[in-house]
């Protein structure tokens, strides 16, 4: 539409998106400050703005020692990641197959999360943060890998069937979660699955699942049905031109679904609360200072929050352009 | 493609939504027909529709139901106006759209729970909320059954005007050429290509946005759950959460089910119309 000229009116567009942008950021600067506070700052009755900050609340939530023997192995661990980072990043200049580097570094990641607890004495955070991570992983490739598969064949099977399946879903994805994880707390109970990692990533699968074939499908709408009929014609079947022909040129609509799931997996309250006892995910472990009086909560719920914020966010800006190509590709179809 | 490989590749994710989808909901129906709680797992006690009348006569019940309808018709159009409104903004300006984007993504793609947690920091007393309305209005907020429900609102509607812009902002782009240049010919003012031109494109995007916001509002549950404190004076109490509260802490699993059951239905019966409407559509592109 036609941009204005007028420059007063450019000023207050840009002060209004300003003000806007300071609004969404604004909470999350506070905590990052809290968490770097005495409790007597954090409990203040006027905002202080002004501190000498403090690590001690990052000390208590990740570890059961005394402060004193964490500044080491926590520069050493800021090292390693950011090693780690560094590779990531500069795998393309790295004279040996990409594949090989990525899985070398995830390989890395989890020796030293695995390795982390037998050289310092980790805090019960530090467990919610591997359940976190497995029941994210776990769900992501689960439902990724069937939900491809799904997507793939509803995309290109014209047929009732596919229209039935497509609406089954559609009215499955409007479910309220609750519906389904009670009669899973009930089985679960029954089976001996309660509290374990399987039964929650099932249960995320299964919540993910419509919205995951939904979303696929649409993206290999995209791709024109040419390329794998070339492949299949040099003699490839149909699972064989899928994997080699289509996967490889479906990577962003798979990522930017896998964020998606990403987010739903890693932010999921309710599941992981009704479905885990001891075996918290980093939300659950979380709420567990959102009431009480302890002036120590504000702190260590800051540094928590901090903590769990942090790895969505890097992930997130990494892939931003996908996540706001997914809401774009949503908005362009309706 | 053929039938077999259809089957084939269709089959594990339909399996997955047979089995743990459609399963536990026959099970929830069964177990809505039972007394079960926590000490009797094992042997539930057949009571027929005893829940079913328990859940309709008690008035915490209607008032989550109540608090949950006043949610979604505040929130829904307030974040469609909102999110049209920076949308409209962002697409005056040529620089710093990334900047701004990214940031709005910022409360959209945070953990609901630490979403909420901080945001009610801002609000809690010596937060920096708390202490500008004291200062600039001499107002002092108090957690009470009227700031509460209203701070949960305000919530939603923090975390939610980022993806309506985002969507809405990308709608934008894709107007049709011809129409604006048309309409720029004939002298039309931006408010009046926003009336007839923009507004009628967006449509589609309006009904998306809506359908996705009331889904995401009668789910509406970890807000309630931090910023209640599960504390029930505060009179937030939305149906997800009554529902959650009955099953978990009051331990009663079969009253809980039925009450899923009736939120199933009731949401099926709003839901008929847009499912009908899909399925023409998809059967139209086949």
């Amino acid at each position: 539409m036609t941009r204005t000229n007028n420059p007063i009116a450019r000023f207050l567009i840009y002060i209004a998106l300003a003000l806007f942008t300071i609004y969404n950021v604004l909470p999350f600067g506070w905590t990052i400050l809290n968490s770097i506070k005495l409790p007597k700052d954090a409990n203040a009755r006027t905002p202080r703005f002004i501190f000498s900050p403090t690590g001690d609340n990052y000390a208590e939530l990740w570890l059961n020692v005394s402060p004193e023997d964490f500044a080491p192995y926590g520069l050493l661990l800021v090292l390693i990641i950011f090693a780690l980072g560094v590779i990531v990043f500069s795998a393309k200049r790295i004279p040996a197959p990409n594949s090989l580097i990525y899985f070398g570094v995830i390989g890395a990641g989890v020796l030293v999360a695995l390795g982390l607890p037998r050289v310092v004495n980790t805090a019960e955070f530090y467990d919610y943060l591997i359940n976190s991570v497995i029941v994210t992983v776990g769900t992501l490739a689960v439902s990724l890998s069937i939900g491809a598969l799904a997507g793939y064949g509803l995309a290109r099977f014209r047929h009732v069937v596919s229209v039935y399946i497509l609406v089954i879903a559609l009215a499955f994805r409007s479910l309220p979660s609750l519906a389904l994880v009670l009669p899973f707390y009930y089985l679960g109970q029954l089976s001996g699955l309660y509290d374990t990692h399987i039964l929650l990533i099932f249960c995320l699968v299964a919540v993910n699942q419509p919205f995951t074939i939904w979303m696929l499908r649409s993206f290999f709408m995209e791709i024109p049905i040419e390329i794998e009929e070339a492949a299949m014609i040099d003699g490839a079947g149909r699972l064989r031109s899928f994997l080699s022909v289509i996967v490889p040129i479906m990577w962003p609509g798979i990522i930017t679904t896998g964020l998606f799931t990403l987010l739903l997996a890693y932010n999921d309250f309710l599941l992981a609360r009704i479905l885990t006892q001891i075996n918290w995910t980093l939300p659950v472990g979380i709420a567990q200072w959102t009431g009480g009086e302890d002036p120590g909560h504000v702190t260590l719920a800051a540094a928590a929050s901090v903590s769990t914020t942090l790895p969505i966010l890097f992930v997130i800006i990494f892939f931003q352009k996908y996540l706001i190509r997914g809401l774009a590709s949503g908005a362009v179809k309706g | 493609m053929k039938k077999g490989t259809f089957i084939f590749f269709v089959g594990p994710s339909v399996f997955i939504m047979l089995a743990l989808m459609t399963l536990p909901l026959l099970a929830s129906i069964w177990l809505g027909l039972n007394y079960i709680t926590f000490r009797n797992l094992d042997e539930p006690l057949w009571v027929g529709f005893q829940n079913y009348q328990e859940v309709l006569a008690d008035p915490e019940f209607w008032d989550s139901l109540e608090f949950t309808l006043i949610f979604i018709l505040v929130t829904v159009p307030l974040r469609i106006l909102l999110g049209l409104m920076f949308a409209l903004l962002l697409d005056q300006i040529a620089r710093f759209r990334g900047v701004f984007i990214a940031a709005a993504l910022v409360p959209f793609v945070m953990t609901p729970v630490v979403g909420t947690l901080i945001f009610r920091d801002m609000f809690d007393r010596g937060g920096p909320y708390w202490y500008w309305m004291q200062q600039l209005f001499d107002y002092r907020l108090f957690m009470n059954s009227a700031t509460v429900p209203l701070l949960i609102i305000f919530h939603s509607i923090w975390t939610a005007t980022p993806f309506a812009m985002i969507v809405l902002f990308a709608g934008l782009q894709t107007l049709p050429q011809e129409s604006l240049e048309a309409a720029r010919v004939d002298g039309a003012t931006w408010f009046r290509q926003l009336w007839h031109v923009a507004i009628p494109h967006l449509r589609s995007l309006f009904i998306f946005i809506a359908l996705i916001s009331i889904m995401d509002a009668y789910r509406v549950f970890d807000s309630v759950f931090v910023l209640t404190q599960q504390n029930p004076i505060y009179d937030a109490e939305t149906i997800m959460y009554y529902n959650f509260q009955v099953a978990m802490s009051f331990g009663r699993l079969g009253k809980a089910n039925a009450m899923s059951v009736l939120t199933v239905i009731g949401i099926f019966v709003v839901l008929i119309p847009f499912l009908v409407m899909t399925y023409r559509e998809q059967t139209e592109e086949n």
